[in-house]
């Protein structure tokens, strides 16, 4: 099974786990609920907003994947990103933005009855999504390093792609909008430094297919399904 | 001698020119005459090159109207020749029942030509060559039978440099040579015409019998023995290269193709012209081999007695050669618009195609003279893998003279010299046309001029050599050059394909630069 396969399949059982897991939780604000205590206090919910940031490394698997093979010679490949992330001060609500890049390189091609011409012509293609999500963050009171979290939100997909022999006119740089859904668990290795991993499925409707081979395969999603690693600073 | 005598004695003289002539170049092929053509050495002066001939007057594209042939200057207005037709005899055809057929049409059948999966039977001189393939097509073991039609060059010379070929940045070939700078030597174009001028020879004709150009025209003696210098282009390469493959006479029956008439050599010339040499003209696909294959006889062909005539059954045997021998596109700059189906040629390129390789053949120059179909182009459609290919002027409009039709499929540069005069003709280098139009002197193939044409022969090899390039860039299934080509052309006239411009003009570069992923 292919890396791309792996991904595809391993995303939604990913962001599944991350909705189950966080069914017998509770949100990580109560959990820093302070502990009722002896005096007549009333507990106080946290106001705090928590700001952090993250680097993220991953692989996406396209949805558009005949159209990628066809020219890039394959349906996934490796992505590089970063964000922001705010803990709100509302349960386990947080924003994130985040944006990632995938760049491949293949060649032009002619579509013949489904079979595949390479022509030569080299081709540049470069996928730069912003990601703006928000979600909820659990907290399982036995594993109180552990948060699954899941979100969801705007995705503003910025495509390019280029090829020798273009004319400027011909080259594509254009920012598409769509949507995606996400899910995943961060690990707290100290107070500030952790690692996560998540699943996010990516929508991107009608950027591609009115052209190229994504028209002879009638693909139309630019989006996909990514499997990232995270590294996150901030509590 | 009284006053009586000498008309009679004139007329007499004239019958048994005229059954003199149509013995050499009709029956003949059936039974070749001697061979009168005669390799006296290999090698022979440099070639004249005598420059840009763009003030001669334009002259009309070829039709069956205006087909230069010698055959056609008696009572002979026949499309096909007499005494013979073409016959395919079915796989589990018996002898018996090959030998009822035969008798069916009191007819004989000659030893089967090389390339060819066809039989040629002859029938009595005075028999309907069409009744008799009628009759023979009403039989179960016969495939296919038809009479051995006449066909022609698709295109007539007219006269001058790549700043005089419009045709070129009019498809946007400049940009299309930035992506496939001309293809490669890997390629072949089998040229199936009236000859290249490929060689350096000297060669012997005996030319026996008088002669009209015209049907009622004067009678001119015959030439007797006669040496005719022939040199290679010097546009296309030089004699002996590489760059000739596998040249086939099938007019001569023998391995000099040489050109007397000029047209194939300007057609090579479109599709390999020698580029980028600080000389001359460009060509399409200017890296790519060339093969010489004679399917079409010119008129001093005529006037020397070549044994065989550009009938159907040499241009099927011509494609299955070209086939044969490594062909990857064959051009067909030619056709006839007389008489029937020509499955003979139809069957051939199917088999072309199916050896892989791509076949281009003019859509016909009659939209003025009647608009009668090629013959020999209706079964594009029908095959994918060949295309016809319709002609436009500099002004990228349907030119005057292209036949419309329901097999036309592309559209390229043919010249329309109606609008815009000589300059708007298709320039290449061929032979010097003064040198071999004056019919009453041996002629010259040493000489060679910069000539503008026009027809859908010309505009045929543009497709031809594209189709190189294609095949160059990866593109090497004749069908997915076809798709290839459709896909990409710039539609012209009406919406989507239509009789006059097919599916649009071809448009190499785009065609060449394929799909992005989203463009």
């Amino acid at each position: 099974m292919s890396a791309a396969a792996i991904t595809r399949h391993l995303a939604p059982a990913f962001i599944t786990i991350a909705i189950l897991g966080s069914a017998g939780v509770t949100p990580a604000h109560a959990q820093s609920k302070p502990q009722p205590r002896a005096s007549n206090t009333k507990p106080r919910p946290s106001r705090s907003v928590s700001i952090g940031g993250y680097a993220m490394f991953g692989l996406i698997s396209f949805t558009a994947a005949e159209s990628f093979d066809a020219t890039l010679g394959t349906t996934s490949g490796p992505i590089f990103g970063g964000g922001a992330r705010i803990l709100l001060p509302w349960g386990g609500l947080f924003a994130d933005v985040g944006a990632w890049r995938f760049h491949g390189e293949g060649e032009r091609a002619f579509v013949f009855n489904d079979e595949v011409i390479p022509l030569g012509i080299p081709l540049d293609v470069t996928v730069t999504p912003i990601e703006i999500s928000g979600g909820w963050r659990f907290r399982i009171r036995s594993l109180p390093k552990f948060s699954p979290y899941v979100a969801g939100g705007f995705t503003a997909m910025k495509y390019h792609e280029s090829s020798d022999f273009s004319e400027a006119a011909e080259d594509i740089d254009d920012t598409f909008g769509g949507y995606h859904l996400l899910g995943g668990a961060e690990y707290k290795i100290t107070r500030w430094l952790g690692v996560a991993g998540e699943a996010s499925w990516t929508t991107v409707p009608d950027a591609i297919g009115e052209s190229g081979v994504s028209a002879a395969f009638n693909e139309t999603d630019l989006g996909g399904t990514t499997f990232r690693f995270k590294i996150t600073i901030g509590r | 001698m009284n006053d009586l005598s000498l008309p009679r004695a004139a007329t007499s003289a004239a019958v048994v020119a005229f059954v003199a002539l149509w013995t050499a170049v009709g029956h003949g092929q059936l039974s070749p005459a001697p061979v009168v053509k005669t390799m006296i050495q290999e090698t022979g002066l440099p070639a004249i090159d005598r420059g840009l001939r763009d003030q001669d007057p334009p002259r009309e594209a070829r039709t069956a109207l205006n087909a230069d042939r010698i055959r056609k200057g008696n009572d002979d207005t026949l499309p096909y020749v007499r005494g013979s037709i073409i016959v395919k005899f079915k796989e589990d055809a018996t002898r018996g029942g090959i030998s009822a057929a035969t008798a069916q049409v009191a007819g004989a059948l000659a030893d089967r030509s090389s390339w060819a999966d066809f039989d040629i039977m002859a029938i009595p001189s005075d028999a309907d060559p069409e009744s008799a393939a009628a009759a023979m097509r009403q039989r179960a073991d016969v495939e296919y039978a038809q009479p051995r039609y006449l066909n022609h060059a698709m295109a007539r010379p007219n006269d001058t440099l790549y700043a005089n070929q419009w045709n070129f940045p009019a498809i946007d070939m400049e940009r299309a040579w930035d992506i496939q700078p001309g293809a490669s030597s890997s390629i072949i174009v089998a040229v199936l015409d009236t000859g290249m001028a490929f060689q350096t020879a000297t060669l012997r004709y005996n030319s026996r019998v008088p002669y009209r150009l015209t049907p009622f025209g004067p009678l001119n003696p015959p030439l007797g023995i006669v040496s005719v210098p022939f040199a290679a282009a010097p546009e296309l390469g030089p004699s002996g290269s590489p760059r000739f493959v596998s040249p086939r006479d099938f007019i001569w029956n023998d391995d000099m193709p040489v050109d007397l008439d000029g047209h194939g050599t300007h057609v090579a010339g479109t599709i390999g012209q020698l580029t980028n040499n600080n000389n001359g003209t460009a060509g399409m696909a200017y890296n790519v081999r060339l093969m010489p294959v004679k399917v079409i006889q010119g008129v001093w062909d005529d006037i020397f007695g070549s044994p065989f005539g550009g009938t159907d059954d040499v241009v099927a045997r011509g494609v299955r050669y070209a086939a044969d021998n490594g062909a990857n596109v064959i051009n067909l700059s030619l056709g006839r618009e007389n008489g029937g189906p020509a499955t003979v040629v139809t069957d051939a390129m199917r088999y072309a195609v199916s050896r892989g390789c791509f076949v281009v053949v003019a859509s016909g120059n009659s939209r003025l003279d009647g608009n009668e179909q090629n013959r020999l182009a209706v079964a594009a459609p029908q095959i994918d893998g060949m295309v016809a290919v319709g002609a436009v002027g500099r002004t990228l409009d349907l030119a005057a003279y292209s036949t419309t039709a329901p097999y036309v499929e592309l559209s390229a540069p043919g010249g329309d010299q109606r609008r815009g005069g000589t300059a708007a003709g298709i320039l290449q280098q061929t032979l010097d046309l003064d040198q071999i139009e004056d019919y009453t002197r041996p002629p010259r193939a040493d000489s060679f001029a910069y000539e503008f044409f026009q027809g859908t022969s010309m505009a045929t090899p543009h497709v031809a050599g594209f189709a190189a390039l294609l095949m160059q860039q990866g593109i090497t299934n004749p069908a997915a050059i076809e798709a290839a080509m459709k896909q990409f052309s710039t539609d012209k006239g009406v919406a989507g394909r239509d009789d006059s411009y097919g599916f649009g003009l071809i448009n190499p570069r785009a065609t060449l630069r394929g799909l992005g992923l989203a463009r």
